[in-house]
């Protein structure tokens, strides 16, 4: 009764999970790659900063004030006498922390939002996204200055401001994907077999939602290390002695015809993290994209 | 004949057809499934046949309560099934399982085999550890799949070994009923008869019954006991299976099983086919009175008037006509 | 008398980053004029793209159409530059395809759809176009054709958009029609309707048809000849009768028994093929068939079989057809 032939894999190609068909897509793609290994040299280098540098960021020098890039400072001094690439360095540390937990939090708020609203459907759902829709008339900016300057404080506030407004985004964006899920056959299956919403939810809306997700927040942690330095810049992001490459253009921007350099380095150094991020979010999203995949 | 394990009785499904802007107003119903009544018996198999938007599909769903009816009954072990929560319908779903259409959309992409096949055992805390593996092994055997590949995923399987994936799927639990939902429509032919014969021999083994949804007549002969055929959500005629396709009443059978071409040049050439005027009619605006009389080559003037009632006609076979309607109570 | 196309030795391939899919892989057949023929085989067997190649449909440049000849008319098709090509599809030589939602304009209504064709291969104005359009619609069956020529296709139900189709493929009064698969998505009775209407328009128009399908009803009763292809290859053919009466090929042999007949008794079991079919891109040495085959034999494995000839007008590519023993037929 039982052929043996029904018994071999139809294509003999290798055998990968789907995160490991995901990294070698992923690999093939150079500038997402470059990208990457551009924010893990980065990450790294904040992290092991104190080794790599022998200056604190807030250390003055009243006596080398504005100098030039020398083997002494490799990129110069600022104002105070601070070295501009201790300066640099401990401000990675600030621009990667914000894109990061900006990000918990958003996930923390935006995915249960939105995976309610697109499981639940009916007037929960109808409730939650006219909510979006009015959160999402406002300019992102300036509601996150407006909580910023509500909620005062230091670099945790920061998070909480730029989490507070960009949840919305994932939101929608998690509710579109299950919607579009919850209609495929394999959860009217799942359904037939006994299985609730929150079962249903959980093991199969969400992780085939996951790529979207990924690939968005991948997109979002740049705009995120953007708004901190846009705000320290003017002035209501971190708060002195935190360092900030925001706070560093605002400071240079004082003496830019005396010293360029004061703007140009932590300004390429957001245009360069931000560009990466960016490499690696279209690099993930076509490693994740199922319909590339055969 | 052995005893009925499902009996449906008047069950109807309504869509809504809204319009507005702030507050939806109904215009009209769609009548996917308007009134039909039929029972399943232990280990048969009743064939459903019917063309599209005869509301065949929404009938192997709605007594299966994936979809709520809007009235009429589903009695399954003396209760109502369409009375039930859905809590309470999750120990009945163990024993009443789904084959679904399409291979590719109806298993999980992020699921193994032996994922896909144990879920059903997952969901209701049957077995652990090993005895979990053997099951599935076991499982994956019985439809002619090696074990090996129980940790691949199913876009390394084929269109019919898929099915074969969904076909172990429905019998993790040990159901007494799976309804399949049109399992080799999407399958090439050869593969089709290997899941027919598969669908068969897992029949005499274990007793399930089985409802077979389908277009394909020649299909559903080979595999059926039993056979309903529907028109816009009503039914037409239901009767053994030898009996329907060897005196088929009803013009609309007529006519569905002239349509099918054999696949024998000497047949065809001789053969004349009924060909049917017109479309089918959409069901949010069902004709007035039998619902098949536009299209009907045998309509008199008392069709459009009255809507025929499913009687009698000969050991148990049924039809709803007026052409076999002797008289009216 | 000449073929009217004469498809020789053609090979599409499609190059992909897995590895070249055989699609075509040197495939001949042929038709006369009014006469029609059926390519039938399962998904994966190449006789959708072979349609495509006809009438150099084939998206460049992950597919090619690498060598072959395709004759018609005395002109190869393969050699004509696009401007040429272009004249000829429509006019000459025309398709209807499987999903008329997807291959008819949505903005566009069915009228200025026929009557598009007109426009550019007789040079007819718009309103000549549309007149003409009104009695394509008629000689398809579609009431009221006045009126509907103004519709546009979401108002039309899919039997009737593929009739449509129909008016489109025959506007131009063409020599040759491919069909591919026009019936799949239809409802059976809806097939009916639409595959006698297309007998009868062929028949009147003295128009050669070249039916795709995977249906062995439907090539039984329309088509006088049958290639039945598997795995990029023509592997029998011949007229009707004698493919469906004594196959020579045990593909043929299989397909034909795992179909249920509605007028043979019913048997207990069906006979299916085993196994399932090939990956195109890791095709085995020697016959394409051989893995699933129930009558292989050594030369099987070693070298892939010509079609060889059984009569004048019937041929098949096995080898174990040729030592006499079929034990596959009846």
């Amino acid at each position: 009764m039982v052929s043996s032939t029904n018994t071999t894999i139809v294509n003999e190609r290798p055998h990968h999970t789907l995160w490991g068909d995901a990294w070698i897509r992923l690999r093939r793609n150079k500038l997402a790659m470059a990208g990457g290994i551009f924010i893990i040299v980065l990450t790294l280098a904040a992290i092991f900063a104190p080794l790599i540098t022998p200056y604190s960021f807030a250390h003055q020098d009243l006596n080398a004030i504005l100098e030039n890039p020398s083997s002494k400072h490799w990129l110069g001094t600022d104002g105070l006498g601070r070295d501009v690439f201790a300066r640099l360095l401990y401000g990675a540390r600030t621009s990667l922390a914000v894109g990061i937990f900006a990000q918990l939090i958003v996930i923390g708020i935006g995915l249960p939002i939105g995976a309610v609203a697109g499981y639940a459907g009916g007037r929960l759902d109808n409730a939650l996204m006219r909510f979006v829709d009015v959160m999402y008339g406002f300019p992102d900016l300036l509601l996150v200055i407006l909580l910023k300057a509500i909620l005062g404080g230091g670099i945790y506030q920061l998070f909480l401001a730029i989490g507070l407004v960009a949840w919305v985004n994932i939101a929608r964006l998690i509710r579109g994907q299950i919607l579009a899920i919850k209609s495929r056959e394999f959860v009217s299956a799942a359904h037939a077999m006994g299985g609730m919403g929150p079962y249903i939810t959980w093991r199969h809306l969400l992780p085939n939602s996951l790529g979207p997700i990924i690939v968005s927040i991948t997109f979002n942690i740049p705009r995120a290390i953007f708004t901190e330095a846009a705000l320290s810049f003017i002035g209501i992001g971190v708060r002195p002695p935190t360092p900030s490459w925001g706070t560093m253009i605002s400071d240079g921007y004082a003496v830019i015809f005396a010293s360029w350099y004061q703007v140009f380095f932590p300004a390429l150094a957001i245009a360069l993290l931000m560009i990466a991020f960016t490499f690696l979010g279209d690099g993930l999203r076509d490693a994740l994209d199922p319909k590339m995949r055969r | 004949m052995a005893e009925i394990i499902i009996e449906v009785n008047n069950l109807a499904k309504y869509f809504p057809v809204t319009r507005g802007l702030f507050h939806q107003k109904k215009i009209a119903d769609v009548k996917a499934v308007d009134g039909v009544s039929f029972a399943i018996h232990n280990g048969e198999t009743l064939g459903l046949v019917g063309e599209s938007g005869c509301g065949k599909t929404t009938l192997g769903r709605c007594i299966l309560q994936l979809i709520r009816p809007t009235s009429g009954e589903v009695i399954f072990e003396g209760r109502d099934l369409c009375e039930l929560s859905d809590k309470e319908l999750v120990p009945v779903r163990k024993k009443l399982q789904v084959i679904f259409q399409d291979p590719y959309d109806s298993l999980d992409p992020r699921f193994t085999a032996m994922d896909i096949i144990g879920e059903p055992l997952r969901i209701h805390n049957i077995f652990k550890g090993t005895e979990y593996r053997d099951r599935v092994a076991e499982l994956m055997n019985l439809v002619g799949l090696a074990p090996y590949m129980a940790e691949r995923y199913p876009h390394e399987f084929s269109g019919g070994q898929r099915q074969r994936l969904g076909v172990a799927r429905a019998l993790a639990l040990q159901p007494q009923f799976i309804m399949c939902d049109e399992p080799i429509s999407a399958l090439d032919v050869s593969i089709q008869a290997q899941i027919i014969n598969l669908l068969d021999d897992l029949q005499q083994k274990f007793g399930v019954a089985y409802l077979f949804i389908s277009h394909d007549l020649s299909v559903v002969r080979h595999i059926s006991d039993r056979v309903i055929v529907m028109y816009l959500g009503k039914v037409m005629e239901i009767s053994n299976r030898d009996e329907l396709y060897k005196n088929p009443l009803h013009p609309y059978t007529q006519a569905l099983l002239s349509a099918v071409p054999i696949p024998d040049p000497a047949v065809e050439i001789n053969r004349a086919v009924i060909v049917l005027k017109g479309e089918v009619p959409s069901p949010m605006n069902p004709p007035s009175g039998c619902v098949f009389h536009p299209r009907c080559y045998r309509a008199f003037a008392d069709c459009p008037k009255v809507v025929p009632l499913l009687a009698d006609a000969g050991d148990s076979h049924q039809v709803a006509c007026l052409l076999y309607e002797t008289s009216r109570p | 008398m000449t073929a009217l196309l004469e498809v020789r030795n053609v090979k599409t391939y499609f190059y992909t980053q897995d590895g070249v899919v055989k699609a075509v892989d040197g495939v001949s057949f042929n038709v006369n004029r009014g006469e029609t023929i059926a390519l039938v085989g399962e998904s994966g067997c190449g006789k959708t793209v072979s349609a495509l190649s006809i009438l150099r449909l084939v998206a460049e440049p992950a597919g090619k159409i690498v060598s072959g000849e395709i004759i018609f008319n005395g002109i190869d098709l393969l050699k004509l530059s696009n401007e040429e090509m272009r004249k000829m599809r429509g006019a000459k030589i025309s398709i209807i395809f499987q999903e008329p939602l997807t291959s008819l304009n949505p903005v566009l209504t069915i009228g200025r759809q026929i009557s598009e064709g007109l426009e550019f291969h007789k040079n007819m104005s718009v309103r000549e176009g549309m007149q003409e359009a009104t009695r394509l619609l008629q000689m398809v069956g579609i009431p009221h054709p006045e009126r509907r020529v103004h519709d546009f296709p979401h108002q039309f139900s899919g039997g009737m958009r593929q009739r449509a189709m129909i008016a489109i493929a025959i506007a131009c009064q063409p020599q040759l029609i491919i069909a591919d698969e026009p019936t799949t998505v239809v409802d059976v009775t809806i097939q009916a309707q639409l595959l006698e209407l297309i007998r009868n328009i062929t028949k009147e128009l003295n128009t050669a048809l070249i039916l795709i399908t995977h249906n062995l009803g439907i090539v039984a009763r329309y088509a006088q000849r049958v290639f039945v292809m598997y795995a990029g290859d023509i592997v029998e053919h011949g007229k009707a009768l004698d493919v469906y009466h004594t196959p020579f090929h045990p593909y043929t042999a299989g397909l034909l028994g795992s179909v249920p007949r509605l007028d043979e008794p019913r048997k207990t079991r069906l006979q299916p093929i085993e196994g399932q079919p090939p990956d195109l891109i890791a095709l085995p040495a020697g016959c394409s068939f051989q893995a699933r085959c129930a009558y292989a034999i050594p030369e099987c494995h070693k070298e892939k079989p010509p079609l060889l000839e059984i009569s004048p007008s019937h041929f098949a590519a096995c080898w174990v057809s040729q030592k006499g023993s079929r034990s596959w037929q009846k």
